[in-house]
Protein backbone atom coordinates (compact mmCIF):
# COMPACT_ATOMS: atom_id res chain seq x y z
CA UNK A 1 0.00 0.00 0.00
CA UNK A 2 1.35 3.41 -0.88
CA UNK A 3 1.84 6.12 1.67
CA UNK A 4 -1.34 7.65 3.03
CA UNK A 5 -2.19 11.20 2.03
CA UNK A 6 -1.91 13.89 4.66
CA UNK A 7 -4.12 16.86 5.38
CA UNK A 8 -3.08 19.33 8.04
CA UNK A 9 -5.95 20.33 10.33
CA UNK A 10 -4.11 23.12 12.03
CA UNK A 11 -1.36 21.28 13.86
CA UNK A 12 -3.04 17.94 13.46
CA UNK A 13 -1.92 15.55 10.76
CA UNK A 14 -4.93 13.73 9.35
CA UNK A 15 -3.96 10.63 7.35
CA UNK A 16 -5.95 9.11 4.51
CA UNK A 17 -5.03 5.67 3.19
CA UNK A 18 -4.94 5.44 -0.58
CA UNK A 19 -6.38 1.92 -0.77
CA UNK A 20 -9.94 3.21 -0.62
CA UNK A 21 -12.35 5.84 -1.80
CA UNK A 22 -13.97 8.73 -0.01
CA UNK A 23 -17.26 10.60 0.29
CA UNK A 24 -17.80 14.31 0.89
CA UNK A 25 -19.48 13.66 4.22
CA UNK A 26 -16.14 12.47 5.57
CA UNK A 27 -16.54 8.75 5.27
CA UNK A 28 -14.22 6.33 3.55
CA UNK A 29 -15.50 3.47 1.43
CA UNK A 30 -13.79 0.26 0.47
CA UNK A 31 -15.21 -2.73 -1.36
CA UNK A 32 -16.14 -5.31 1.22
CA UNK A 33 -13.86 -8.13 0.12
CA UNK A 34 -10.94 -5.75 -0.03
CA UNK A 35 -11.94 -4.37 3.36
CA UNK A 36 -11.65 -7.82 4.84
CA UNK A 37 -8.30 -8.31 3.19
CA UNK A 38 -7.13 -4.92 4.38
CA UNK A 39 -8.24 -5.88 7.84
CA UNK A 40 -6.01 -8.91 7.98
CA UNK A 41 -8.50 -11.40 6.52
CA UNK A 42 -10.69 -11.67 9.60
CA UNK A 43 -14.40 -11.00 9.61
CA UNK A 44 -15.29 -12.94 6.49
CA UNK A 45 -19.04 -12.93 7.07
CA UNK A 46 -20.55 -12.11 3.71
CA UNK A 47 -23.10 -9.35 3.42
CA UNK A 48 -26.56 -10.84 3.63
CA UNK A 49 -28.43 -11.64 0.45
CA UNK A 50 -26.34 -10.12 -2.26
CA UNK A 51 -28.94 -11.02 -4.89
CA UNK A 52 -30.86 -7.76 -4.48
CA UNK A 53 -28.02 -5.56 -5.66
CA UNK A 54 -28.21 -3.79 -8.97
CA UNK A 55 -24.82 -4.93 -9.92
CA UNK A 56 -23.17 -2.27 -7.77
CA UNK A 57 -20.50 -3.33 -5.31
CA UNK A 58 -20.93 -3.64 -1.58
CA UNK A 59 -18.81 -1.06 0.18
CA UNK A 60 -17.81 -0.84 3.76
CA UNK A 61 -17.98 2.70 5.15
CA UNK A 62 -16.30 4.36 8.09
CA UNK A 63 -15.29 7.78 9.37
CA UNK A 64 -12.19 9.43 7.97
CA UNK A 65 -9.44 10.83 10.15
CA UNK A 66 -10.90 14.25 9.46
CA UNK A 67 -14.28 13.29 10.92
CA UNK A 68 -12.76 11.47 13.88
CA UNK A 69 -10.53 14.41 14.68
CA UNK A 70 -13.55 16.68 14.78
CA UNK A 71 -15.55 14.24 16.85
CA UNK A 72 -12.82 13.11 19.22
CA UNK A 73 -13.91 10.43 21.70
CA UNK A 74 -17.11 8.85 20.47
CA UNK A 75 -19.55 8.19 23.30
CA UNK A 76 -22.66 7.06 21.56
CA UNK A 77 -23.76 5.80 18.19
CA UNK A 78 -27.22 4.84 17.07
CA UNK A 79 -28.88 3.91 13.82
CA UNK A 80 -32.40 4.86 12.85
CA UNK A 81 -32.57 2.61 9.81
CA UNK A 82 -32.26 -1.16 9.65
CA UNK A 83 -30.19 -3.59 7.69
CA UNK A 84 -32.00 -4.27 4.43
CA UNK A 85 -33.40 -0.75 4.13
CA UNK A 86 -32.89 1.09 0.89
CA UNK A 87 -31.34 4.49 1.57
CA UNK A 88 -31.37 7.60 -0.51
CA UNK A 89 -28.21 9.65 -0.71
CA UNK A 90 -28.17 12.00 2.30
CA UNK A 91 -31.10 10.28 3.97
CA UNK A 92 -30.83 10.57 7.73
CA UNK A 93 -29.76 7.21 9.07
CA UNK A 94 -28.61 7.69 12.64
CA UNK A 95 -26.88 9.87 15.16
CA UNK A 96 -23.58 10.14 16.92
CA UNK A 97 -22.45 11.82 20.09
CA UNK A 98 -18.86 12.40 21.00
CA UNK A 99 -16.84 14.38 23.48
CA UNK A 100 -16.80 17.38 21.19
CA UNK A 101 -19.81 17.12 18.98
CA UNK A 102 -23.12 15.65 18.16
CA UNK A 103 -24.56 15.08 14.78
CA UNK A 104 -27.14 13.25 12.79
CA UNK A 105 -25.66 10.84 10.31
CA UNK A 106 -26.62 10.71 6.66
CA UNK A 107 -26.33 8.09 3.96
CA UNK A 108 -23.11 8.68 2.04
CA UNK A 109 -24.71 7.49 -1.18
CA UNK A 110 -27.83 5.64 -2.30
CA UNK A 111 -28.10 1.93 -1.85
CA UNK A 112 -29.34 -0.94 0.25
CA UNK A 113 -27.92 -1.18 3.71
CA UNK A 114 -26.33 -4.60 4.08
CA UNK A 115 -25.32 -4.55 7.73
CA UNK A 116 -24.04 -2.46 10.57
CA UNK A 117 -20.94 -2.97 12.61
CA UNK A 118 -22.90 -4.05 15.67
CA UNK A 119 -19.83 -4.13 17.88
CA UNK A 120 -19.78 -0.33 17.81
CA UNK A 121 -23.17 -0.09 19.47
CA UNK A 122 -21.75 -1.39 22.72
CA UNK A 123 -18.30 0.11 22.31
CA UNK A 124 -18.19 3.00 19.87
CA UNK A 125 -14.66 3.89 20.98
CA UNK A 126 -13.37 1.45 18.37
CA UNK A 127 -14.06 4.31 15.96
CA UNK A 128 -11.28 6.21 17.71
CA UNK A 129 -8.99 3.25 18.09
CA UNK A 130 -9.14 1.86 14.57
CA UNK A 131 -11.11 4.16 12.31
CA UNK A 132 -9.88 2.62 9.07
CA UNK A 133 -10.27 -0.97 10.26
CA UNK A 134 -12.43 -2.41 13.05
CA UNK A 135 -14.08 0.96 13.54
CA UNK A 136 -16.04 0.64 10.29
CA UNK A 137 -19.66 1.76 10.48
CA UNK A 138 -21.76 -0.17 8.00
CA UNK A 139 -21.81 -1.89 4.65
CA UNK A 140 -23.88 -0.55 1.83
CA UNK A 141 -24.68 -2.04 -1.56
CA UNK A 142 -23.95 1.04 -3.54
CA UNK A 143 -25.96 1.81 -6.66
CA UNK A 144 -23.80 4.40 -8.32
CA UNK A 145 -20.11 4.91 -8.44
CA UNK A 146 -19.96 8.47 -7.18
CA UNK A 147 -17.16 7.90 -4.72
CA UNK A 148 -14.11 10.14 -4.70
CA UNK A 149 -10.48 9.24 -5.03
CA UNK A 150 -8.24 10.13 -2.07
CA UNK A 151 -6.84 13.02 -4.07
CA UNK A 152 -10.29 14.37 -4.83
CA UNK A 153 -11.23 14.05 -1.17
CA UNK A 154 -8.18 16.02 -0.15
CA UNK A 155 -9.14 18.77 -2.58
CA UNK A 156 -12.59 18.72 -1.02
CA UNK A 157 -11.05 19.03 2.44
CA UNK A 158 -8.93 21.98 1.39
CA UNK A 159 -12.08 23.64 0.06
CA UNK A 160 -14.19 23.04 3.19
CA UNK A 161 -11.57 23.50 5.88
CA UNK A 162 -12.32 27.20 6.28
CA UNK A 163 -16.05 26.51 6.50
CA UNK A 164 -15.40 23.73 8.96
CA UNK A 165 -13.46 26.00 11.25
CA UNK A 166 -16.23 28.55 11.10
CA UNK A 167 -18.78 25.85 11.85
CA UNK A 168 -16.86 24.89 14.92
CA UNK A 169 -16.29 28.40 16.16
CA UNK A 170 -19.31 30.23 14.87
CA UNK A 171 -22.32 28.15 15.70
CA UNK A 172 -22.25 28.29 19.44
CA UNK A 173 -25.00 30.87 19.57
CA UNK A 174 -27.34 29.36 17.03
CA UNK B 1 -10.58 35.34 62.53
CA UNK B 2 -14.32 35.81 62.48
CA UNK B 3 -14.22 36.91 58.91
CA UNK B 4 -17.88 36.57 58.18
CA UNK B 5 -19.08 35.63 54.77
CA UNK B 6 -22.40 36.47 53.22
CA UNK B 7 -24.45 33.81 51.47
CA UNK B 8 -27.24 34.91 49.18
CA UNK B 9 -29.87 32.38 48.20
CA UNK B 10 -31.72 33.52 45.12
CA UNK B 11 -35.02 31.68 44.94
CA UNK B 12 -36.19 30.09 41.73
CA UNK B 13 -39.07 31.44 39.75
CA UNK B 14 -40.98 28.22 39.93
CA UNK B 15 -42.86 27.02 42.95
CA UNK B 16 -41.59 23.53 42.29
CA UNK B 17 -41.50 21.98 45.77
CA UNK B 18 -38.28 20.17 44.98
CA UNK B 19 -36.54 23.45 44.21
CA UNK B 20 -38.01 25.25 47.18
CA UNK B 21 -37.06 22.28 49.30
CA UNK B 22 -33.45 22.46 48.18
CA UNK B 23 -33.27 26.17 48.93
CA UNK B 24 -34.74 25.70 52.40
CA UNK B 25 -32.54 22.69 53.14
CA UNK B 26 -29.47 24.74 52.34
CA UNK B 27 -30.68 27.67 54.43
CA UNK B 28 -31.51 25.38 57.33
CA UNK B 29 -28.08 23.76 57.19
CA UNK B 30 -26.34 27.12 57.07
CA UNK B 31 -28.11 28.14 60.24
CA UNK B 32 -25.92 25.63 62.02
CA UNK B 33 -22.73 27.24 60.78
CA UNK B 34 -21.00 30.11 62.42
CA UNK B 35 -19.64 33.08 60.57
CA UNK B 36 -22.23 32.98 57.83
CA UNK B 37 -24.90 35.55 57.12
CA UNK B 38 -27.72 34.36 54.91
CA UNK B 39 -29.86 36.57 52.74
CA UNK B 40 -32.76 35.10 50.82
CA UNK B 41 -33.87 37.04 47.78
CA UNK B 42 -36.31 36.39 44.96
CA UNK B 43 -34.97 35.27 41.61
CA UNK B 44 -31.87 37.36 41.04
CA UNK B 45 -32.58 38.05 37.38
CA UNK B 46 -36.00 39.53 38.12
CA UNK B 47 -34.84 41.95 40.82
CA UNK B 48 -35.46 45.57 40.03
CA UNK B 49 -32.51 47.91 40.05
CA UNK B 50 -33.93 50.00 42.87
CA UNK B 51 -35.75 47.25 44.75
CA UNK B 52 -35.01 45.97 48.25
CA UNK B 53 -33.30 42.88 46.86
CA UNK B 54 -30.67 44.81 44.95
CA UNK B 55 -30.34 47.22 47.84
CA UNK B 56 -29.52 44.35 50.16
CA UNK B 57 -27.04 42.88 47.68
CA UNK B 58 -25.46 46.27 47.28
CA UNK B 59 -25.02 46.47 51.02
CA UNK B 60 -22.85 43.38 51.10
CA UNK B 61 -19.32 44.68 50.87
CA UNK B 62 -17.24 41.64 51.63
CA UNK B 63 -16.92 38.30 49.90
CA UNK B 64 -20.22 36.83 48.97
CA UNK B 65 -21.52 33.48 47.77
CA UNK B 66 -24.54 33.72 45.52
CA UNK B 67 -26.61 30.61 44.95
CA UNK B 68 -29.13 30.91 42.17
CA UNK B 69 -30.95 28.92 39.53
CA UNK B 70 -28.76 30.48 36.90
CA UNK B 71 -25.52 29.55 35.26
CA UNK B 72 -22.60 31.00 37.19
CA UNK B 73 -21.66 33.29 34.34
CA UNK B 74 -25.21 34.52 34.03
CA UNK B 75 -25.47 35.23 37.75
CA UNK B 76 -22.11 36.95 37.80
CA UNK B 77 -22.95 39.31 34.97
CA UNK B 78 -26.47 39.99 36.18
CA UNK B 79 -24.86 41.16 39.40
CA UNK B 80 -22.32 43.15 37.44
CA UNK B 81 -25.07 44.86 35.45
CA UNK B 82 -26.46 46.02 38.77
CA UNK B 83 -23.17 47.39 39.98
CA UNK B 84 -22.42 44.48 42.27
CA UNK B 85 -18.88 43.70 41.31
CA UNK B 86 -15.94 41.75 42.52
CA UNK B 87 -13.33 39.31 41.40
CA UNK B 88 -14.66 35.97 40.26
CA UNK B 89 -14.52 33.47 43.09
CA UNK B 90 -13.74 29.94 41.99
CA UNK B 91 -16.26 27.41 43.11
CA UNK B 92 -15.84 23.68 42.90
CA UNK B 93 -19.50 23.11 42.14
CA UNK B 94 -19.79 22.91 38.43
CA UNK B 95 -21.92 21.29 35.82
CA UNK B 96 -20.59 17.91 34.86
CA UNK B 97 -18.01 18.72 32.30
CA UNK B 98 -16.57 15.43 31.35
CA UNK B 99 -13.44 16.65 29.78
CA UNK B 100 -10.69 18.24 31.70
CA UNK B 101 -8.30 18.38 28.81
CA UNK B 102 -5.84 21.15 28.40
CA UNK B 103 -7.35 21.99 25.08
CA UNK B 104 -10.31 23.40 26.94
CA UNK B 105 -8.06 26.18 28.07
CA UNK B 106 -7.59 27.56 24.62
CA UNK B 107 -10.69 29.70 25.10
CA UNK B 108 -10.34 33.41 24.61
CA UNK B 109 -6.59 33.34 24.57
CA UNK B 110 -6.43 35.11 21.29
CA UNK B 111 -5.00 38.34 22.61
CA UNK B 112 -8.04 40.42 21.76
CA UNK B 113 -8.57 43.21 24.26
CA UNK B 114 -11.60 42.56 26.41
CA UNK B 115 -13.61 45.19 28.20
CA UNK B 116 -12.79 43.59 31.55
CA UNK B 117 -9.07 44.28 31.01
CA UNK B 118 -9.41 47.95 31.77
CA UNK B 119 -12.17 47.83 34.29
CA UNK B 120 -11.42 48.26 37.96
CA UNK B 121 -12.78 45.45 40.09
CA UNK B 122 -13.41 45.86 43.81
CA UNK B 123 -11.15 43.85 46.06
CA UNK B 124 -13.57 41.19 47.04
CA UNK B 125 -14.69 37.93 45.60
CA UNK B 126 -18.09 36.93 44.36
CA UNK B 127 -18.73 33.20 44.17
CA UNK B 128 -21.65 32.27 41.97
CA UNK B 129 -23.06 28.79 42.38
CA UNK B 130 -25.64 27.17 40.14
CA UNK B 131 -28.37 25.41 42.15
CA UNK B 132 -29.14 23.11 39.25
CA UNK B 133 -25.91 21.17 39.60
CA UNK B 134 -26.97 19.01 42.54
CA UNK B 135 -30.39 18.22 43.91
CA UNK B 136 -29.18 17.71 47.46
CA UNK B 137 -28.26 20.44 49.90
CA UNK B 138 -25.12 18.82 51.29
CA UNK B 139 -22.74 19.52 48.40
CA UNK B 140 -23.72 23.18 48.52
CA UNK B 141 -23.29 23.40 52.27
CA UNK B 142 -19.90 21.71 52.00
CA UNK B 143 -18.83 24.12 49.28
CA UNK B 144 -19.99 27.14 51.27
CA UNK B 145 -18.02 25.88 54.25
CA UNK B 146 -14.99 25.37 52.05
CA UNK B 147 -15.23 28.89 50.71
CA UNK B 148 -15.79 30.29 54.19
CA UNK B 149 -12.67 28.46 55.30
CA UNK B 150 -10.74 29.76 52.31
CA UNK B 151 -11.72 33.21 53.47
CA UNK B 152 -10.41 32.54 56.93
CA UNK B 153 -7.13 31.20 55.67
CA UNK B 154 -6.54 34.29 53.63
CA UNK B 155 -6.82 36.31 56.76
CA UNK B 156 -4.59 34.02 58.76
CA UNK B 157 -1.90 34.18 56.15
CA UNK B 158 -1.96 37.94 56.33
CA UNK B 159 -1.35 37.86 60.06
CA UNK B 160 2.32 37.24 60.64
CA UNK B 161 1.83 36.25 64.24
CA UNK B 162 1.66 32.61 63.37
CA UNK B 163 5.14 31.20 63.19
CA UNK B 164 5.91 28.11 61.23
CA UNK B 165 3.46 25.80 59.58
CA UNK B 166 0.58 24.64 61.67
CA UNK B 167 -0.66 21.18 60.88
CA UNK B 168 -3.91 21.05 58.97
CA UNK B 169 -5.61 19.65 62.02
CA UNK B 170 -4.35 22.47 64.19
CA UNK B 171 -5.41 24.95 61.58
CA UNK B 172 -8.82 23.38 61.49
CA UNK B 173 -9.10 23.52 65.27
CA UNK B 174 -7.99 27.12 65.22
CA UNK B 175 -10.41 28.18 62.55
CA UNK B 176 -13.37 26.26 63.77
CA UNK B 177 -13.02 25.71 67.50
CA UNK B 178 -15.45 23.07 68.51
CA UNK B 179 -14.94 23.47 72.23
CA UNK B 180 -17.64 25.90 73.09
CA UNK B 181 -15.96 27.04 76.24
CA UNK B 182 -13.26 28.74 74.24
CA UNK B 183 -13.83 31.79 72.09
CA UNK B 184 -17.43 30.80 72.05
CA UNK B 185 -19.08 34.09 71.41
CA UNK B 186 -16.39 35.30 69.10
CA UNK B 187 -17.96 34.10 65.96
CA UNK B 188 -21.45 33.36 67.15
CA UNK B 189 -24.04 35.68 65.82
CA UNK B 190 -26.40 34.95 68.68
CA UNK B 191 -25.23 38.13 70.33
CA UNK B 192 -26.56 40.03 67.37
CA UNK B 193 -29.20 42.55 68.17
CA UNK B 194 -30.86 41.96 64.85
CA UNK B 195 -34.39 40.68 65.31
CA UNK B 196 -33.99 38.44 62.33
CA UNK B 197 -31.62 36.12 64.11
CA UNK B 198 -34.37 35.14 66.45
CA UNK B 199 -36.59 34.62 63.48
CA UNK B 200 -34.25 32.12 61.96
CA UNK B 201 -36.83 29.43 61.90
CA UNK B 202 -39.70 31.71 61.07
CA UNK B 203 -39.83 32.02 57.35
CA UNK B 204 -40.89 35.06 55.40
CA UNK B 205 -39.89 37.73 57.80
CA UNK B 206 -40.83 40.19 55.13
CA UNK B 207 -38.54 43.00 54.22
CA UNK B 208 -35.78 44.27 56.38
CA UNK B 209 -36.64 45.58 59.77
CA UNK B 210 -35.45 49.09 59.17
CA UNK B 211 -34.77 49.08 55.47
CA UNK B 212 -31.10 48.64 56.16
CA UNK B 213 -29.24 45.94 54.34
CA UNK B 214 -28.46 44.12 57.52
CA UNK B 215 -26.97 41.06 55.89
CA UNK B 216 -24.49 43.22 54.14
CA UNK B 217 -23.22 44.73 57.30
CA UNK B 218 -20.95 42.30 59.01
CA UNK B 219 -21.35 44.26 62.19
CA UNK B 220 -17.72 44.49 63.21
CA UNK B 221 -18.51 44.89 66.87
CA UNK B 222 -19.82 41.41 67.34
CA UNK B 223 -17.12 39.79 65.30
CA UNK B 224 -14.29 41.30 67.27
CA UNK B 225 -12.03 38.41 68.08
CA UNK B 226 -11.52 37.97 71.73
CA UNK B 227 -14.68 39.49 73.04
CA UNK B 228 -15.98 36.00 73.53
CA UNK B 229 -13.01 35.20 75.68
CA UNK B 230 -13.41 38.44 77.53
CA UNK B 231 -16.92 37.44 78.46
CA UNK B 232 -15.58 34.27 79.89
CA UNK B 233 -16.74 30.80 79.08
CA UNK B 234 -20.31 30.71 78.00
CA UNK B 235 -22.42 27.86 79.20
CA UNK B 236 -23.20 25.26 76.60
CA UNK B 237 -26.39 25.94 74.77
CA UNK B 238 -28.44 23.69 72.57
CA UNK B 239 -26.79 23.70 69.20
CA UNK B 240 -29.88 24.64 67.24
CA UNK B 241 -30.21 27.67 69.42
CA UNK B 242 -26.62 28.76 69.76
CA UNK B 243 -25.35 28.43 66.25
CA UNK B 244 -28.00 30.34 64.40
CA UNK B 245 -26.87 32.59 61.62
CA UNK B 246 -28.57 35.72 60.55
CA UNK B 247 -31.18 35.06 57.93
CA UNK B 248 -32.70 37.99 56.15
CA UNK B 249 -35.56 37.31 53.82
CA UNK B 250 -36.39 39.82 51.19
CA UNK B 251 -39.51 39.84 49.12
CA UNK B 252 -40.31 41.78 46.03
CA UNK B 253 -43.36 41.53 43.85
CA UNK B 254 -42.30 39.09 41.24
CA UNK B 255 -42.67 40.46 37.79
CA UNK B 256 -40.72 38.45 35.28
CA UNK B 257 -38.09 40.40 33.44
CA UNK B 258 -36.25 39.75 30.18
CA UNK B 259 -33.05 41.53 29.24
CA UNK B 260 -29.50 40.77 28.15
CA UNK B 261 -26.42 40.97 30.32
CA UNK B 262 -22.95 41.38 28.91
CA UNK B 263 -20.05 39.17 29.87
CA UNK B 264 -17.28 41.75 29.86
CA UNK B 265 -14.63 39.08 30.11
CA UNK B 266 -15.61 38.24 26.53
CA UNK B 267 -16.91 41.54 25.18
CA UNK B 268 -14.52 43.40 22.91
CA UNK B 269 -16.70 46.50 22.67
CA UNK B 270 -17.20 45.89 18.96
CA UNK B 271 -20.65 47.51 19.00
CA UNK B 272 -22.33 44.93 16.79
CA UNK B 273 -25.12 44.56 19.35
CA UNK B 274 -25.90 48.26 19.51
CA UNK B 275 -26.00 48.38 15.72
CA UNK B 276 -28.26 45.36 15.52
CA UNK B 277 -30.81 46.01 18.25
CA UNK B 278 -33.57 48.31 17.01
CA UNK B 279 -35.26 48.62 20.38
CA UNK B 280 -32.74 50.85 22.11
CA UNK B 281 -31.56 48.36 24.70
CA UNK B 282 -27.89 49.15 24.32
CA UNK B 283 -26.01 52.34 24.98
CA UNK B 284 -22.50 53.45 25.85
CA UNK B 285 -21.15 54.81 29.08
CA UNK B 286 -18.94 57.85 29.54
CA UNK B 287 -15.91 55.87 28.45
CA UNK B 288 -17.61 54.70 25.26
CA UNK B 289 -18.01 51.20 26.62
CA UNK B 290 -21.08 49.25 25.62
CA UNK B 291 -23.69 48.72 28.27
CA UNK B 292 -27.23 47.43 28.59
CA UNK B 293 -28.70 50.86 29.05
CA UNK B 294 -32.43 50.20 28.86
CA UNK B 295 -32.90 46.57 29.80
CA UNK B 296 -36.66 46.88 29.94
CA UNK B 297 -36.82 47.97 26.31
CA UNK B 298 -35.82 44.43 25.44
CA UNK B 299 -38.42 42.30 23.68
CA UNK B 300 -39.50 39.34 25.76
CA UNK B 301 -38.11 36.08 24.45
CA UNK B 302 -35.93 37.66 21.80
CA UNK B 303 -32.25 36.64 22.05
CA UNK B 304 -31.30 37.98 18.63
CA UNK B 305 -28.46 40.27 19.71
CA UNK B 306 -26.72 37.40 21.47
CA UNK B 307 -26.66 35.54 18.18
CA UNK B 308 -24.95 38.37 16.33
CA UNK B 309 -22.37 38.88 19.06
CA UNK B 310 -19.10 37.59 17.58
CA UNK B 311 -17.73 36.77 21.03
CA UNK B 312 -20.79 35.09 22.53
CA UNK B 313 -20.60 37.72 25.23
CA UNK B 314 -24.32 38.45 25.50
CA UNK B 315 -26.23 36.31 27.95
CA UNK B 316 -29.98 35.88 28.21
CA UNK B 317 -30.07 33.92 31.43
CA UNK B 318 -33.57 32.57 30.85
CA UNK B 319 -33.10 31.39 27.28
CA UNK B 320 -33.53 27.69 26.63
CA UNK B 321 -30.29 27.37 24.67
CA UNK B 322 -27.49 26.83 27.19
CA UNK B 323 -24.93 28.79 25.19
CA UNK B 324 -27.21 31.84 25.18
CA UNK B 325 -28.17 31.39 28.82
CA UNK B 326 -24.53 31.57 29.88
CA UNK B 327 -23.67 27.90 30.09
CA UNK B 328 -20.48 27.45 32.12
CA UNK B 329 -18.99 25.06 29.62
CA UNK B 330 -16.24 26.84 27.84
CA UNK B 331 -16.18 27.47 24.16
CA UNK B 332 -14.11 24.40 23.51
CA UNK B 333 -16.30 22.21 25.66
CA UNK B 334 -19.65 22.89 24.10
CA UNK B 335 -20.76 20.18 21.79
CA UNK B 336 -20.83 21.35 18.26
CA UNK B 337 -23.28 20.13 15.70
CA UNK B 338 -21.40 18.53 12.85
CA UNK B 339 -24.55 17.57 10.98
CA UNK B 340 -23.88 19.89 8.12
CA UNK B 341 -20.40 18.50 7.66
CA UNK B 342 -21.79 14.99 7.73
CA UNK B 343 -24.29 15.73 5.01
CA UNK B 344 -27.34 17.39 6.55
CA UNK B 345 -29.45 19.21 3.97
CA UNK B 346 -28.47 22.86 3.67
CA UNK B 347 -31.74 24.26 4.94
CA UNK B 348 -30.22 25.43 8.17
CA UNK B 349 -29.96 29.11 8.80
CA UNK B 350 -26.94 30.89 10.15
CA UNK B 351 -27.09 32.52 13.56
CA UNK B 352 -27.30 35.94 11.95
CA UNK B 353 -30.18 34.87 9.73
CA UNK B 354 -32.06 33.49 12.71
CA UNK B 355 -31.35 36.71 14.59
CA UNK B 356 -32.75 38.81 11.75
CA UNK B 357 -35.90 36.69 11.69
CA UNK B 358 -36.32 36.99 15.45
CA UNK B 359 -35.85 40.72 15.22
CA UNK B 360 -38.42 41.01 12.41
CA UNK B 361 -40.87 39.05 14.50
CA UNK B 362 -40.46 41.52 17.35
CA UNK B 363 -40.68 44.50 15.02
CA UNK B 364 -43.95 43.12 13.69
CA UNK B 365 -45.35 42.56 17.18
CA UNK B 366 -44.38 46.13 17.98
CA UNK B 367 -46.21 47.32 14.86
CA UNK B 368 -43.08 48.39 13.06
CA UNK B 369 -41.68 47.66 9.62
CA UNK B 370 -39.53 44.60 9.30
CA UNK B 371 -35.98 45.11 8.11
CA UNK B 372 -34.68 41.61 7.43
CA UNK B 373 -30.94 41.53 7.01
CA UNK B 374 -30.71 45.14 5.80
CA UNK B 375 -30.06 46.93 9.07
CA UNK B 376 -27.30 46.70 11.61
CA UNK B 377 -25.62 43.57 10.34
CA UNK B 378 -21.99 44.15 9.77
CA UNK B 379 -20.64 42.95 6.49
CA UNK B 380 -18.35 40.15 7.37
CA UNK B 381 -15.81 39.71 4.66
CA UNK B 382 -13.67 37.13 6.29
CA UNK B 383 -15.02 34.56 3.87
CA UNK B 384 -14.31 36.72 0.82
CA UNK B 385 -11.09 36.34 -1.09
CA UNK B 386 -8.77 39.27 -0.68
CA UNK B 387 -8.82 41.59 -3.65
CA UNK B 388 -6.46 44.32 -4.72
CA UNK B 389 -7.13 47.63 -3.00
CA UNK B 390 -9.43 49.94 -4.87
CA UNK B 391 -9.68 53.73 -4.68
CA UNK B 392 -11.92 53.61 -1.65
CA UNK B 393 -9.47 51.40 0.22
CA UNK B 394 -6.67 53.80 -0.61
CA UNK B 395 -8.73 56.70 0.67
CA UNK B 396 -9.47 54.91 3.94
CA UNK B 397 -5.80 54.00 4.33
CA UNK B 398 -4.84 57.61 3.74
CA UNK B 399 -7.32 58.73 6.38
CA UNK B 400 -5.97 56.17 8.81
CA UNK B 401 -2.48 57.47 8.23
CA UNK B 402 -3.39 61.06 8.99
CA UNK B 403 -1.66 62.16 12.13
CA UNK B 404 -4.49 63.84 13.98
Amino acid sequence: MSEPLVFMMGEFEALFPTDRKYVTNHMWAIETDRAVAANGGVDAAPAADASITNGGATHRFGFTAYAVRLLQDVYFLEWTVEAGDRLQHRQEMGAIESKKAESALYAPTSGRLARFNDALLTDPSTINVDKYGDGWLFELETETDDLMSPEQYLEHLAAVWEVTQRTIKGQLNE
Amino acid sequence: MANRIAVVVSQGQSQNPAKRGLEEDIIAALLMESGIDVTVIPHLYDLKADGTGMLALDGIKGNVIVLSWLYERAARWVLDRNGIRGAEGQTLIRMADDDEDEDEEEELDDGKPRVIDHRPVPKRRIYCVDLRVHNKAQPYVDEIKRIAEENQQKLVQLGDWIQGDPSPAAMQRFQQPTNDTALGGGSLPIVSASPSSAAAEVPANGTLADGQPAAGDPNPGKSDPGNGAAEGPTPARPVGDAFVADVVRIEEDGTRRWYPVIDFSRCTNCMECIDFCLFGVYGVDGAETILVEQPDNCRKGCPACSRVCPENAIIFPQHKTPAIAGSPVTVGGLKIDLSRLFGAPEDGKSAVEIAALERDEQLMIAGRETVGMSVGIRKRQSDQPAEPKDDLDDLIDALDDLDL
